[in-house]
């Protein structure tokens, strides 16, 4: 069931969303948003600039958030902010679990709002995609 | 060690300048790519009439995506499929690029067939050291307006180069 304002609670966590890319994913996204940087699909040149191997695209795993957040909302809810920033790498074929965390419910304008810690997580479990969203709620 | 670097008066002249407007549409087909890239299993990304059942014009635009720039054989980008050279160029000894974050405000819901048009400014330049040396950070502002001229979202990004 989608959230609803009424049932938030500030400082629980909304429902996980675990994901874990193969390269086909990096390419389908790199069709999907226009990025074709090769970085994150051709080894010999991610090595080339300095990199262990092929990186995930970091708008992906802000668009990995917005999934999350998206399951979390329904089609009711609506993103009003949401930004993260990418301060570690992630790699193919391993889990990236995206964690939000709600700090903050209040009234504005009229509008039901809830802001939120949102980072994804590696598997050494540091944060790789720090941010923070504000979403709308019935 | 990373090295103190000064930002060029090339650079500090780019900063506030704005690009003259990009066309940007939503597509059913571009929202599907888009979902598919992610991940997305839920319906309302894929299949119009659901979507038009949950009260959308058509398929929403997934978070993240706003809308996806005009391909111009010419004139985009071939690498990121946007706009090239809308904004002031200026050479810089910082070749190799990473993508920083990303922050979108929004003010409207988009869907396909919507038909939006982008203007774009950097914002904010800096160099700091970080993990691969000398990395200079910019900030570059996107406004996505609609058809009507209505600003409907606002995109901040961060291009790191090292």
């Amino acid at each position: 069931m989608a959230a609803k304002f009424n049932d938030v609670k500030e400082g629980t966590e909304i429902p996980q969303l675990k994901k874990n890319c193969s390269t086909q994913q990096l390419v389908m996204w790199a069709a999907g948003s226009g990025d074709f940087y090769q970085v994150h699909y051709d080894l010999p040149f991610a090595k080339s600039t300095g990199l262990d191997n092929i990186i995930v695209h970091g708008a992906l795993k802000h668009a990995f958030l917005g999934q999350m957040l998206h399951a979390w909302i329904g089609n009711e809810g609506k993103i009003v902010k949401f930004g993260c920033s990418y301060r570690g790498m992630d790699f193919p074929d391993q889990d990236i679990v995206c964690h939000g965390l709600v700090t903050k419910k209040y009234e504005q304008d009229g509008k039901k709002l809830v802001d939120l810690e949102i980072w994804t997580e590696n598997p050494e479990g540091r944060k790789t995609s720090p941010g923070t969203a504000t979403v709308a709620l019935p | 060690l990373a090295e103190e670097f000064q930002l060029t008066d090339e650079m500090k002249a780019a900063i506030g300048v704005e690009s003259k407007p990009w066309p940007y549409e939503v597509t059913t087909t571009s929202v599907r790519a888009f979902a598919r890239g992610v991940g997305y299993t839920d319906r309302i990304y894929y299949d119009e009439e659901f979507a038009k059942s949950q009260g959308f014009r058509s398929l929403p635009m997934p978070p993240t995506l706003v809308a996806t720039a005009v391909f111009d054989p010419e004139k985009s980008d071939h690498r990121f499929s946007g706009p090239r050279g809308t904004l002031p160029q200026f050479e810089s000894p910082f070749k190799r690029l990473l993508d920083g974050g990303t922050e979108t405000e929004y003010f409207d819901t988009i869907c396909a067939g919507d038909k939006l048009t982008a203007t774009s400014k950097i914002t904010d330049m800096r160099s700091r050291p970080g993990q691969l040396g000398t990395m200079l950070f910019t900030t570059t502002e996107t406004t996505f307006r609609n058809a009507e001229g209505k600003v409907v979202a606002i995109q901040r990004g961060t291009s790191i180069t090292y």
